[in-house]
């Protein structure tokens, strides 16, 4: 019999969580709620004695200053109540630790059928109607996906009965089975992969099929026991060759036909030329570079003793459909990537990039979650993920687009430092011997994220599987991370990778190419619940989870470790030189694949592109006269959403944990204006910094994504410089976000013209990379960025993302005590500009706030560039400097107000000074997004060593920061044309979502 | 910035002994630990089931205890509640000894939120088990990250806090908020217990205004202390101002002093200054 807890906040005491609820309720929907206060719900699904359930109740779970409690029913005084709990098998963290808590009080062990569960009543006072308080419950507390709700009203209400006992248990009543799949022809086993949603490619079917046929393959086959093939063995195939994790678009054909000059090329594989070659190439040139492109995130030297390890991918679809428990994945995921790389390393940061549809949205379309309530859930989920890990997060960006509507996107990217010796081998190497054992650590396996790696292959529809929502547990993996920090340093060891995508099947698959060969025991993998098919055990996407290759002599001090921590940790098998994956459930095999199958000729995707070039397809520069009123159009375009304050998602999240942070996310003389990039000091007791940085410009890609590449990447390399990075010591992170570019005449009718998009970014990319040296030291490509929505009449429409590319800058800065902040110091001192402003507006946020796209996109020239970069860097170097930066979107006349309102100084500009090509008037200057330019200032004493430095550079000396809190800029003319009180600014520019907390 | 208190003669007296405690999701241990020998203690960090295991050797062995900050228990079901459940069933007694013996405990953030849970503070007449402050929800309802200013209590017997007036560092939290009864907080108050309140940048009082008081502490309690001032607890973490490049301002800083033609007195950030008044204190009662 389940006994229900029910805790609440004493009546006097104030109610964060349910004030916080009325405020989203009069955000969200407008509706005044006089009061909400919450209750905690724990059911105890236990034999436990009523003295050990008040036991339980006064010693842990009421605080006597703060709570009252109840073993009946504490709802009070209210209008309305709303009862939110999981759904069955959706993970409930809570009920985890409840359950640790409650075993260690009682000193007993709970039989695995019994199980505890939270669940939360709100207590609702208000005139509010049943449809209202349906609206509150289904689009504001609860998503359907994971939860499910009851409403009481007052008068339905059983005092006695309360909300009864809800047990969300999984019963599966299943017996896990074994099933074999005919291979007869092509149709019907694309017809079952279809059927049985194994997403099996129908160009992999012919070899597939094949491989089962083969005589030696048969024969092989049946000493163990097998024939045809296993739905485990159809399972791991199709995981191996998803997009996700082979990357077919990325190795594909692209058939690219300029349509304009009527030149053809092909392009093979986009990943060996675009970003493996160019890598490969400056790793030989650069010591620093230590290991790319095989391992789950790329190393990098941070000083003699130590490395640095760098990833970034996305989780759009899961957090498309349920927010929170999407971006906590997300983020916790990530870490696992770091965890996972050499032998391990220490994570040291998280960033985060979300691109989502306007936050006020109010269109004919129907997404799942309303863009507002979706970023309020994707950043608490990276909130959690980031600040339980005990991981600064201290760079982010955010960007809106009607795009991204069909599906949002979520970049998470990591990084970890290790000893750059384990054992006196180098800690970026690993592999497994024919021997090792192998383990899983972390959480249990059960039903969910099965199939999560094929359904991140396909565009979100109504019909997408909910089963691979999860929600990530910071503090499970928390646990583990100590633990495996603390194997390997006693070097127990021998290789280690996450279980992300593709669960075992993926990271088992992966790591036993090594040592060619594996017998895995499936049944020896600890569940969630009984009743997983052999397949599901396999494939599974279970979170918080690493397979690790032990050497049988260091078992027991590895278990023993394991144990200390409270991690679990089990041996399921053994790495072995067989030349096959072998997977067995209670004595009998179910797979038996040739590690070599994998690599046989799977037929190489095909895409045709077709570019048209920007003037061809009709865009031109836009007509629009010189404003009257600057100083109005300045404060309108600081208020525009993609360039506002959005400082209430910073503050959230923990920026200094580690204790290293030397400069922050916000920077200023109040700390509200974003910095340009974020360094922190790694090793605590040494003066060298890391710093890092992102950009995201897809608004370029209307017009050239071969611009748009090339100025995100300069973006992120002016940012880390203007703080003091090393020109010389840039690596690289790619990640690609694209819709989906497979072309289909009524499906996707423009999908050549966005497969060549692909390829004139991917060129960029090679072109940057090459030009600046940056190796791309980890990259991820996330394709499928479509959505279709519900229409006003019932219709769907497809709704295509922006071609996105999110390029991460990280660099090593040999003394910290170098580093520079945007913010102008002090006044009289001397503004410049460095860099020669172009008539570059195409795709600039000025166009864009009057309708247009323009065409002139800002290109960059990197030979031009490079000197001034070093020169620059010198500059910083020497101390030269006060402040310095990146002029990015929105152009001079938003960057020198940043510059002033985090210096809270006022600047007199005469634009008639700033470098420039010929016959710009003042809104070009003001708002052109010319690559390649920082504002920067200097101290009046230390203006002739500065402009010596820089004297081969577009320098020009613009004006001076003034005590007076006043923007004053003038035209070439001598007219002033904005003269705007600094305060005034930054209060347009915090004002929409300054409210927010 | 910090002058450094340069004491040659320490490296011959015997050392000071600290331990931070790891695990459970705890997660400030590398820089408590760091910031604990910049203040020339001799720290280790441990994990709390290997002192529960080790009962004999457990913690006579140290002068200082440090209940670091974190996510102890992912913070589920109250910040440093569950904590407080674990350590009070296995280590209670060793603990109340330790504070007996004279010793020093610490609690930052989560640490601070696991010693009002277990009762170690406010520690009302020497006794160490009852309950009487609680750290609950910021008011804002959400968690903060932000420097903010602090004032100490000239007058309050903590060895933490000796010899500062005003203080900045970084909060870090979401669960900060002060809450007790009347007669609790007139206690705290008028036995001199609370150590450090919220201040503006003068150093007078927050008056709870937000940001300055991050989190609607009753008050603008900061930190609290026992009565005999060797249990301190505080919501700021001074170990994350260990070096003046933590300092949110340290640019600007930096550029004017460069301009007196000084430079940065030293590298050492203000909030060693907690950990080296432990320090000191140990050394004073020759409890090495």
């Amino acid at each position: 019999m389940a006994s229900r807890l029910e805790i609440r906040l004493k009546k006097e005491l104030f109610d964060a969580e349910g004030a916080g609820v009325r405020r989203k309720a009069r955000e969200y929907f407008g509706l005044e709620v006089e009061d909400v206060r919450v209750i905690r719900v724990l059911t105890v699904d236990a034999n436990l004695s009523p003295d050990q359930l008040e036991q339980v109740r006064i010693g842990i779970f009421t605080n006597p200053v703060t709570e009252e409690s109840s073993f009946s029913p504490m709802a009070l005084d209210f209008d309305w109540l709303i009862w939110i709990g999981f759904l069955p098998g959706v993970r409930d963290t809570q009920a985890s630790t409840a359950k640790e808590a409650i075993e260690d009080i009682l000193g007993i062990k709970l039989d695995p059928d019994q199980g505890l569960y939270t669940s939360k009543l709100y207590e609702i006072k208000g005139k509010l109607s049943l449809e209202q308080i349906n609206r509150i419950a289904a689009a504001l507390l609860a998503n359907d996906i994971i939860q499910q709700w009851k409403i009481f009203s007052k008068e339905d209400w059983d005092r006695s009965e309360g909300i009864g006992n809800p047990v969300p248990k999984v019963i599966l009543n299943h017996r896990p089975q074994v099933s074999t799949i005919s291979i007869k022809s092509n149709e019907e086993l694309s017809a079952i992969s279809l059927e049985r949603n194994l997403a099996l490619q129908d160009r992999d079917i012919p070899i597939i099929r094949e491989y089962f046929s083969r005589q030696d393959v048969l024969a092989e086959r049946k000493k163990v026991g097998l024939d045809l093939p296993t739905d485990v063995e159809l399972e791991y195939i199709s995981q191996a060759r998803s997009d996700h994790c082979n990357h077919n678009t990325f190795r594909g054909l692209f058939r690219y036909h300029d349509l304009a000059t009527g030149h053809r090329e092909d392009v093979d594989n986009l990943f060996k030329t675009c970003i493996e070659a160019p890598t490969l190439k400056i790793k030989e040139q650069k010591d620093w570079v230590k290991s790319v492109l095989w391992d789950n995130a790329g190393v990098g030297e941070f000083d003699n003793d130590n490395y640095y390890v760098i990833t970034g991918e996305t989780h759009n679809s899961p957090s498309n459909m349920e927010a929170y428990g999407g971006a906590i994945t997300g983020i916790v995921g990530i870490y696992r990537d770091p965890m996972g790389t050499g032998k391990g390393s220490r994570l040291i940061l998280g960033m985060y990039g979300y691109c989502v549809g306007p936050r006020d949205y109010d269109g004919g379309l129907n997404p799942h979650l309303h863009p507002r309530r979706l970023l309020d859930g994707i950043i608490e989920g990276v909130k959690d993920g980031g600040n339980k890990s005990g991981i600064p997060t201290p760079f982010g960006l955010l960007l809106f687009d009607e795009g991204y509507l069909g599906k949002c996107l979520v970049f998470v990217t990591a990084m970890g430092i290790m000893p750059a010796l384990i054992g006196g081998e180098p800690s970026y190497e690993k592999t497994t011997w024919p021997g090792d054992l192998i383990i899983m650590s972390g959480g249990r396996v059960g039903k969910d994220g099965i199939h999560g790696v094929t359904a991140a292959s396909e565009a979100y529809s109504e019909h997408t599987p909910a089963g691979h929502v999860q929600i990530g547990d910071p503090y499970t993996q928390k646990k583990m991370h100590d633990f495996l920090l603390e194997a390997r340093d006693e070097g127990l060891i021998t290789f280690i990778t996450d279980n992300g995508g593709g669960g075992l099947s993926s990271s088992i698959g992966e790591s036993s190419r090594f040592s060619n060969g594996c017998l895995v025991h499936l049944d020896k993998v600890p569940l969630k619940y009984d009743g997983l098919d052999q397949w599901e055990i396999w494939v599974s996407e279970s979170q918080e989870r690493m397979t690790i290759a032990v050497k049988p002599e260091n078992l027991d001090r590895f278990m023993a470790l394991s144990e200390k921590h409270a991690v679990e940790s089990t041996v399921i098998g053994q790495y072995n030189d067989s030349g096959y994956l072998r997977l067995d459930y209670e004595g009998k095999t179910c797979a038996y694949i040739r590690m070599d199958l994998l690599e046989s000729d799977f037929p190489q995707w095909e895409f045709d592109a077709e570019w048209i070039p920007p003037h061809i397809r009709g865009l031109t520069e836009p007509v629009i006269t010189e404003p009257g009123d600057h100083g109005a159009l300045l404060h309108d375009i600081l208020a525009r959403p993609n360039i506002c304050g959005r400082n209430w998602i910073s503050r959230q999240y923990d920026h200094e944990v580690q204790g290293g942070s030397v400069i922050k996310p916000l920077v200023g003389r109040k700390q509200d204006i974003p910095s340009d990039a974020a360094v922190l000091r790694p090793v605590l007791g040494s003066n060298r910094g890391i710093a890092v940085s992102q950009a995201i410009i897809p608004f370029y890609s209307t017009i050239d994504t071969y611009n748009m590449t090339a100025a995100t990447i300069d973006e992120a390399v002016r940012k880390i410089l203007a703080a003091g990075g090393d020109p010389d010591h840039i690596g690289g992170v790619d990640n690609f976000c694209w819709p989906t570019i497979e072309y289909h005449p009524t499906k996707n009718p423009d999908g050549k013209y966005k497969a060549a998009q692909l390829v004139r970014s991917n060129l960029a990319l090679r072109d940057y990379c090459l030009a600046y040296g940056i190796p791309l030291l980890s990259g991820k490509d996330s394709m499928y960025i479509d959505g279709n929505l519900e229409g006003p009449y019932g219709e769907r429409r497809k709704v295509s993302g922006l071609p996105t590319l999110l390029f991460t800058a990280c660099s090593v800065i040999e003394d910290i005590s170098r580093c520079v902040t945007m913010d102008a110091k002090f006044p009289g001192d001397l503004v410049y500009i460095l860099g020669e402003t172009g008539n570059e507006l195409g795709g600039s946020e000025y166009y864009r706030m009057t309708g247009y796209i323009g065409l002139n996109v800002p290109a960059v020239n990197a030979q031009e560039l490079l000197p001034q970069y070093h020169a620059l860097h010198k500059a910083i170097s020497k101390g030269l400097i006060a402040s310095c930066h990146a002029v990015s979107r929105g152009g001079l006349a938003v960057h020198l107000s940043m510059v002033a309102m985090a210096g809270e100084l006022g600047m007199e500009i005469d634009l008639g000074k700033v470098p420039a090509a010929d016959g710009l008037g003042p809104s070009q200057l003001l708002y052109s997004e010319t690559c390649g330019r920082f504002i920067i200032t200097v101290s009046p004493e230390r203006r002739k060593p500065f402009e010596e430095v820089l004297s081969s550079t577009h320098l020009g000396f613009i004006g001076v920061v003034t005590d007076s809190p006043v923007l004053s800029v003038t035209d070439t003319g001598g007219q002033t044309i904005i003269r705007e009180d600094i305060t005034g600014l930054k209060e347009s520019w915090k004002r929409p979502f300054g409210a927010l907390i | 910035m910090t002058q450094v208190n340069n004491n040659n003669n320490r490296s011959q007296e015997r050392p000071v002994r600290a331990l931070v405690l790891t695990g459970y999701g705890l997660n400030c241990d590398y820089e408590t630990d760091y910031s604990l020998r910049l203040a020339a203690a001799q720290s280790r960090r441990i994990h709390i089931n290997e002192i529960i295991a080790d009962a004999k050797a457990g913690l006579s062995d140290y002068h200082i205890l440090v209940f670091g900050g974190g996510f102890s228990w992912a913070d589920d079901h109250g910040a440093g509640v569950l904590m407080a459940t674990k350590l009070r069933r296995h280590l209670g007694d060793q603990i109340r000894r330790f504070v007996e013996d004279g010793r020093l405990v610490i609690g930052i953030c989560n640490g601070f939120q696991c010693l009002v849970n277990m009762g170690l503070l406010p520690g009302f007449d020497y006794v160490y088990e009852e309950r009487r402050v609680a750290l609950t929800y910021n008011d804002s309802g959400n968690f903060i990250d932000t420097w903010i200013n602090l004032r100490i209590n000239q007058d309050s017997p903590c060895v933490f806090t000796k010899g500062i007036k005003t203080m900045e560092l970084p909060v870090r939290h979401g669960q900060g908020k002060i809450v007790a009864d009347d007669d609790t907080i007139n206690a705290l108050f008028s036995n001199n217990q609370v150590a450090m309140q919220y201040a503006d940048e003068r150093g007078d009082q927050a008056m709870r205004a937000w940001p300055m008081n991050p989190n609607g502490s009753i008050r603008d309690i900061a930190g609290i202390c026992d009565k005999s001032g060797r249990i301190f607890g505080l919501m700021p973490h001074p170990e994350a101002f260990n070096h003046y490049t933590n300092h949110p301002d340290w640019t600007r800083k930096k550029e004017g002093l460069m301009r007196q033609g000084k430079t940065i007195e030293t590298e050492e950030g203000d909030g060693i200054k907690i950990f080296k008044n432990a320090v000191d204190y140990i050394r004073a009662t020759a409890l090495t």
